[in-house]
Formats: structure tokens, C-alpha cells, sequence
């Protein structure tokens, strides 16, 4: 990291702007990462009894996010 | 199969793919064929919807209102940018998901959410379609491309022009197309004789140009 970069951050780092849009990013990255890392985890042959207790959520959260949910609504 | 598209079938379908990233969606409806269909000028299928007064904007709000737009869905600059204030270099995150899952893994975000994409795959005429890229055709998309090589032999036609397509959207009836179209007074019947009629005012035989 340059100099420059750094004492950008450095000086961005109260400024909420920065901060809020970096929790928002790091959410999505978040949700991105799990759809990645669930998709993995079944094609290895995870149940999702296991994959929930990884993921510190209950078993039916993970099956209602990940496996009932159609894209979109789509489907009847 | 496919090298009987003519080329502006063929543009349907890549302007379908485009319809779809457009709209966000991770996958290639019927309704995405159709909004690719009204951006072919001087096609039959264009003709047709014209004289039927199906517009192109009218058809988008109804896919926008029955099934969304797509969450905006990449991580962009700006994104990468924000992160890194806070010690997450993204390249990185994508470099090792990509090292670990194949290119784009990041950019794939839905794949698990779709039920019909756990179904088998089935073999089918989108299969032989080059540059669709990882945006995958739903069944009934699919359906609608097999049933258009159907509406062409029908025909006697030799290739499959966008008037085809028009006529498996047409026939598709479950699908998002067929039921705005139905929704806006182009039901299958009289989409099809607009569609032989315009086929009749071209003077007999189309050419392939359709």
C-alpha cells in the first residue's frame, strides 16, 4: 500500500460515509461467500444439519435461505 | 441445431442474455427471449408485435412488476474500495475463491437458490448455444427454443427465423412471455395469424433474413 492510500484510509476511517458503505459491502460479501461456501458444502454431501451447526444458524434457517428459496418467486 | 438460426434469431438469443444481466436475474426466461424479440427491428417477430401493439417498455415494467429486478449484485469498485479501509483487500478474496471454486466464482451468486436448477439437465437445443455465458436458460426458455425448430418444420421452413421463436413463446402458455402477451391481448391465436400473415406479406417463402 502506498503511503498516500494509507493516509487516505487513515483519514476516511471516521468519516461515516466510508465506514457504513464498508458495512454494507462486507455484508454482501458475506452473503456471497455463504451461497459459495453452501453450494460447496451440498455437492460434498453436507446435510444441512451440518452445514447449519458450522454456520452457528438452526437447520431450518439454512434450509429456508438456501434450498426453498426460488430465485426471484419465481415458480409456483 | 443452432446453425439453423438465421441470424437474427441468433441475436435474439444473445440479446436475451443481455436482457437478463440487464434486469440482474441469473437465469434466461421466456420473458427475457421476448424483450430480446422487440429489439429486432426489421424482424417478422418485431412486425408482428408492432401490429399486435406490443411495446418493448410496456412488456419490461411487466417483468420488472411480476418478477423483479435482480439485487444489484456485484461487488464493485466502490465496494472494493471501502473494504480495503477496513483491511479486506477484495481482489484477494476473489483471487483465493476463484483459486478454490473456478473463475467467477464470486460473480455467481444464486446458483443455489434456483429449484429447477437442481433438476437434471436436460439436452437441448440451448446446449449448443456458444456464448450465453454462465447465465443458464430456465426449462421453459429451453422449451420455447425446441418448440420454435418445431414451429418451423411445421411450416415447411427450413430455418428458424424469430417468427418461430414468437410462435414457441406463443406456445409456451406457462411461461412469463406468453402470459404478459396474453395479458396484453396477444393471445396465442391471434399471435399466430399475425404472424402467418406477416409471413404471407413478405411474399410467400421468407427469406432467411427473417
Amino acid at each position: 500500500m502506498t503511503e498516500a492510500t494509507k493516509i487516505a484510509n487513515q483519514a476516511s476511517s471516521r468519516d461515516p460515509r466510508v465506514g457504513l458503505r464498508s458495512v454494507a459491502a462486507l455484508r454482501q460479501l458475506v452473503e456471497q461467500l455463504e451461497v459459495i461456501q453452501v453450494q460447496n458444502a451440498r455437492n460434498m454431501g453436507w446435510s444441512w444439519q451440518e452445514i447449519a451447526a458450522e454456520l452457528n444458524v438452526s437447520k431450518q434457517a439454512v434450509h429456508k435461505k438456501h434450498a426453498g428459496r426460488r430465485f426471484l418467486g419465481r415458480g409456483k | 441445431m443452432f446453425e439453423r438460426f438465421t441470424q437474427a434469431a441468433r441475436e435474439v438469443v444473445v440479446h436475451a442474455q443481455e436482457e437478463a444481466r440487464d434486469l440482474r436475474h441469473g437465469y434466461i426466461g421466456t420473458e427475457h427471449l421476448l424483450l430480446a424479440l422487440l429489439r429486432e427491428p426489421s424482424s417478422v417477430a418485431m412486425r408482428a408485435l408492432d401490429r399486435l401493439g406490443i411495446e418493448r417498455d410496456a412488456v419490461r415494467s411487466d417483468v420488472v412488476r411480476l418478477v423483479g429486478e435482480g439485487p444489484p449484485n456485484r461487488l464493485g469498485e466502490r465496494d472494493a474500495e471501502v473494504l480495503r479501509s477496513i483491511g479486506i483487500d477484495l481482489d484477494e478474496v476473489r483471487r483465493r475463491l476463484e483459486e478454490a471454486f473456478g473463475p467467477g466464482a464470486l460473480e455467481r451468486r444464486d446458483r443455489v437458490r434456483h429449484g429447477w436448477r437442481r433438476r437434471k439437465r436436460c439436452e437441448s437445443i440451448a446446449d449448443d448455444i456458444p456464448f450465453t455465458g454462465h447465465i443458464p436458460f430456465t426449462p421453459r426458455a429451453k422449451k420455447v427454443l425446441e418448440l420454435s425448430l418445431r414451429e418451423a418444420r411445421q411450416l415447411g421452413h427450413g430455418y428458424i427465423g424469430t417468427e418461430h421463436i414468437l410462435l414457441g413463446l406463443v406456445r409456451e402458455r406457462e411461461g412469463m412471455a406468453a402470459r404478459i402477451l396474453a395479458q396484453r391481448g396477444a393471445s396465442d391465436q391471434r399471435v399466430r395469424n399475425v404472424v402467418i400473415d406477416e409471413l404471407a406479406r413478405g411474399g410467400g417463402l421468407p427469406g432467411r433474413s427473417a
